[in-house]
């Protein structure tokens, strides 16, 4: 019983949060965006503008939800609900916390079940805990690709149709380069569970980073693709494609695709924690406790949600043919040439 | 024939990756520049005697206009924007305007009714701002646009001074 009331908590906390994350960020790219330009942002809703994801929120509501004519309806309604899902469903896995004790708290008289002894467990902060979350991962965020290629398809525009094209061939191919720089990771710690990982690089010495700088910087440079990020939005693309695959799309539609992208951001920045900066590890303090863990995490979080965003004010966009012979020419090759030094390294015992 | 010489690039630029965290560190640098935005209302743009904004009619001491409705502001009018009907009076001046509508939505605020009225009876205020909720609400009358002579003496005075300079530069004189 206590464990299903403390993995509902879970559930709902770290939804939440998530979901929170995600609307904070829009108003965080709108910030940082105007600072890096000597803008000042959004500043009339509630304080700083805090409150303005709040009135973004209501506007997406109140406006009209338009379907292009011919498109596919049932396609065209699903397809922003699979761009947004498995991107929230990745984070069932993300280890945010090391082990919380619950004291026993007595026996309650609940409705339906009668008197019920609640608490005296040990759980920890993440909703489930796989063996095998590196598969659960990356099989589930390769999904929300789907959602892309059926938005784009399903809306009966050129401009759409364009864009899905070319997400789904810059998925696929920085989705090799993705996985290959986690398997040299999986290599050096033998396992498919992010929590063994994380715990893994229990010392600051110990993070993945130093042991993998290059598997870092090809993972960094994948999520980036990935979630369709700049210099990698091609998908989107407003010069050339209007907005791409959601150009049809308005209201809360959108709205999905517009959390789903940030969503995936936020998993992609707490998986690159996990697997390289220690994950939930407190640095030169080993035996943390839950509370002071999860902030760390949720700060190291935090500094890759914003690389996102100063990369994208950044940098310019690359030309189509430009990232695809970035991936296949470099970042391919270089994954696997990191995994067979890793592989080799492993072999002949050093680690 | 123009040849483009492309300058050749050093190992570390072909690289990329330098000039990526060369080109975050400078926007990183940015972030904590003074912003230039000006918070329009609440900020309003610094006004001075140049600042030519919509036209005004002038109104004298006694409280009536200038105006003797001669309709030359109305024939220099490029945006056909004002609309005059004179009339007699008893007054010293025999003649002021029954009806001077200047429709601010054709008014271009270029000024040569300004430049055209021989009585100083039509100046451009640094009044600015344009809001309305319906097109005849953006038809101006007398009402609304007579200012007392004080109220825009300061742009009076500049092109008395402009006018004096020209005066005195002109060969032709």
């Amino acid at each position: 019983m206590t464990v299903t009331l403390v993995t509902l908590l879970k559930i709902l906390v770290i939804y939440g949060g998530l979901i929170n994350v995600a609307a904070l960020m829009t108003l965080a790219e709108r910030k940082v965006s105007a600072w890096m330009q000597f803008r000042i942002g959004p500043n009339r809703v509630g304080p700083w503008g805090v409150l303005q994801p709040l009135a973004d929120g209501v506007k997406f509501i109140f406006k009209e939800e338009f379907t292009p004519e011919g498109a596919n309806k049932f396609l065209f309604r699903i397809a922003p609900m699979l761009s947004a899902v498995p991107a929230m469903l990745t984070v069932a896995v993300l280890p945010l916390a090391g082990d919380i004790a619950i004291p026993k708290l007595g026996t309650f008289d609940l409705p339906f079940f009668g008197p019920t002894e609640l608490g005296g467990i040990t759980t920890n902060l993440s909703i489930t805990d796989l063996d095998i979350s590196v598969l659960f991962v990356l099989a589930v965020s390769g999904l929300s690709i789907y959602g892309i290629i059926l938005g784009g398809w399903a809306s009966n525009s050129k401009y759409s149709l364009l864009g899905a094209l070319r997400a789904s061939a810059q998925m696929i191919s920085y989705e090799l380069t993705l996985m290959l720089s986690l398997l040299s990771i999986v290599v050096m710690t033998g396992s498919l569970d992010l929590r063994e990982i994380a715990t893994s690089q229990a010392t600051i010495g110990q993070w993945h980073i130093w042991t993998q700088p290059l598997a870092f910087i090809l993972f960094v440079v994948a999520t980036f693709a990935e979630t369709n990020r700049h210099p990698f939005d091609f998908a989107e693309c407003e010069p050339e494609l209007v907005g791409g695959f959601h150009t049809e799309y308005s209201s809360m539609k959108f709205a999905l695709f517009f959390m789903g992208e940030y969503c995936a951001m936020a998993v992609m920045s707490g998986l690159t924690v996990t697997f390289f900066l220690g994950g939930f590890g407190v640095p030169f303090w080993p035996d943390a406790p839950w509370f002071v863990e999860l902030p760390a995490f949720l700060a190291k979080t935090a500094f890759f949600l914003f690389l996102f965003i100063w990369v994208r004010w950044t940098l310019p966009r690359f030309r189509f043919d430009q990232l695809m012979g970035l991936s296949w020419k470099w970042l391919l090759n270089l994954a696997l040439f990191n995994l067979f030094l890793t592989g080799l390294a492993s072999a002949l015992g050093w680690f | 024939m123009v040849i483009v010489k492309r300058k050749e690039l050093s190992f570390a630029e072909r690289l990329y990756l330098p000039e990526i965290f060369r080109a975050l560190s400078l926007t990183f640098r940015n972030m904590f520049q003074r912003e230039i935005t000006r918070q329009y209302p609440e900020e309003p743009l610094p006004k001075t005697e140049v600042t030519r904004g919509q036209p005004r009619l002038v109104e004298l001491e006694e409280g009536s206009l200038a105006c003797v409705s001669c309709g030359l502001c109305e024939a220099a009018c490029p945006a056909y924007a004002i609309t005059i009907d004179g009339g007699e009076t008893e007054n010293f001046i025999e003649r002021e305007p029954k009806l001077f509508e200047i429709d601010m939505l054709r008014c271009i605020l270029c000024g040569f009714c300004e430049e055209a009225c021989p009585k100083d009876a039509i100046f451009m205020s640094d009044e600015l701002e344009l809001a309305g909720f319906t097109r005849k609400g953006l038809v101006y009358g007398i009402d609304k646009l007579r200012r007392p002579r004080a109220a825009l003496q300061k742009r009076i005075d500049y092109v008395y001074r402009i006018n004096d300079r020209w005066r005195n530069s002109s060969s032709t004189h």
